[in-house]
């Protein structure tokens, strides 16, 4: 769900960790433990991998030390604000056929999308490219759901602007529930611009707000591993 | 109809019409290159990540890079 997607997906990351959404139950955490001794994955930080932290929402970390990924970093994450529990998740997924051996599952890009909408600055722009290269890609021919999805969340004033020109009906429908589409063809770009800032900046607030307990919890338990410790 | 060129310049342009299988291949070769170059698996700290503890990080690269970046911008 993270760079590795953004990437098939046709924005561009760099990135040297791997994060995955995973079902949290005891079964599926039994075979998880498996998959990470074979990676000699050994846990960073707090919460410990447990059914119970991960179905509040918290995200499990490790470092593997397996010749070949010596050093990466792998999340694992159960639950993530604003989207559906795993397995509605698991059914809209993406499944990308690499090559003859290798299979990759991904959250669909709606989920993506609506999982990047974080507090941290460099989700931002990946919203903006994964939006763009779907659009590009399949304008002309695609059905009302994927144009529902531009709409809902494309970030690019001149995809914008096209939107409407395209689709005047599904845009002022859609137009009731987002205030950067009424302002599209009667404000300027820079305008636009400024109220796609303003969404973004309530999406950065509402993640702080949601992690807050999480991060208390966090500490807690930061400080009961380091006594426990002592 | 609006130009992908245009509207993102023309190296993201040539991203976005690559298929995923390609940019997949193209990644992985960025990955080798890094990594030939002596680039490290371990991860700068994500300070604005909201599950960022300093112990969970590794130490700082020498080059004092982030682990995840757009590697293409407008």
């Amino acid at each position: 769900m993270g760079g590795q997607a953004c990437v098939l997906y046709g924005a561009a990351e760099f990135s040297r960790d791997t994060d995955f959404a995973i079902l949290a139950d005891p079964a599926n955490l039994r075979r998880l433990g498996k998959a990470l001794q074979e990676l000699r994955a050994r846990p960073i930080a707090v919460p410990p991998l447990d059914v119970k932290y991960l179905r509040k929402g918290h995200a499990v970390h490790f470092r593997c030390q397996a010749r070949g990924c010596a050093g990466l970093r792998v999340d694992l994450m159960a639950r993530l604000r604003g989207l559906s529990g795993f397995p509605i998740l698991w059914r809209r997924r993406q499944i990308w056929r690499l090559s003859s051996s290798l299979e990759v599952a991904g959250l669909s890009l709606p989920d993506l999308v609506r999982a990047k909408k974080t507090q941290r600055d460099k989700d931002w722009p990946m919203i903006r490219r994964l939006v763009e290269a779907d659009y590009f890609t399949y304008r002309g021919k695609a059905g009302a759901k994927q144009i529902g999805f531009w709409l809902k969340e494309a970030r690019s004033p001149e995809i914008l602007i096209e939107l409407k020109r395209e689709f005047p009906a599904k845009f002022a429908q859609e137009a009731k529930k987002r205030r950067v589409l009424r302002a599209v063809a009667k404000k300027p770009v820079q305008e636009l611009e400024k109220l796609l800032r303003r969404e973004e900046d309530l999406e950065r607030t509402k993640d702080r707000a949601y992690w807050r307990p999480l991060r208390r919890e966090m500490e807690l338990l930061r400080k009961t591993k380091i006594h426990s410790r002592n | 109809m609006l130009d992908a060129e245009v509207a993102v310049g023309g190296e993201w342009a040539e991203w976005y019409r690559l298929t995923p299988t390609q940019r997949w291949s193209e990644s992985r070769k960025l990955w080798q290159q890094y990594l030939a170059m002596g680039g490290k698996l371990d991860p700068e700290p994500d300070t604005q990540s909201p599950f960022y503890f300093p112990e969970a990080s590794g130490t700082v690269p020498a080059d004092g890079r982030t682990s995840v970046r757009s590697i293409r911008r407008r």
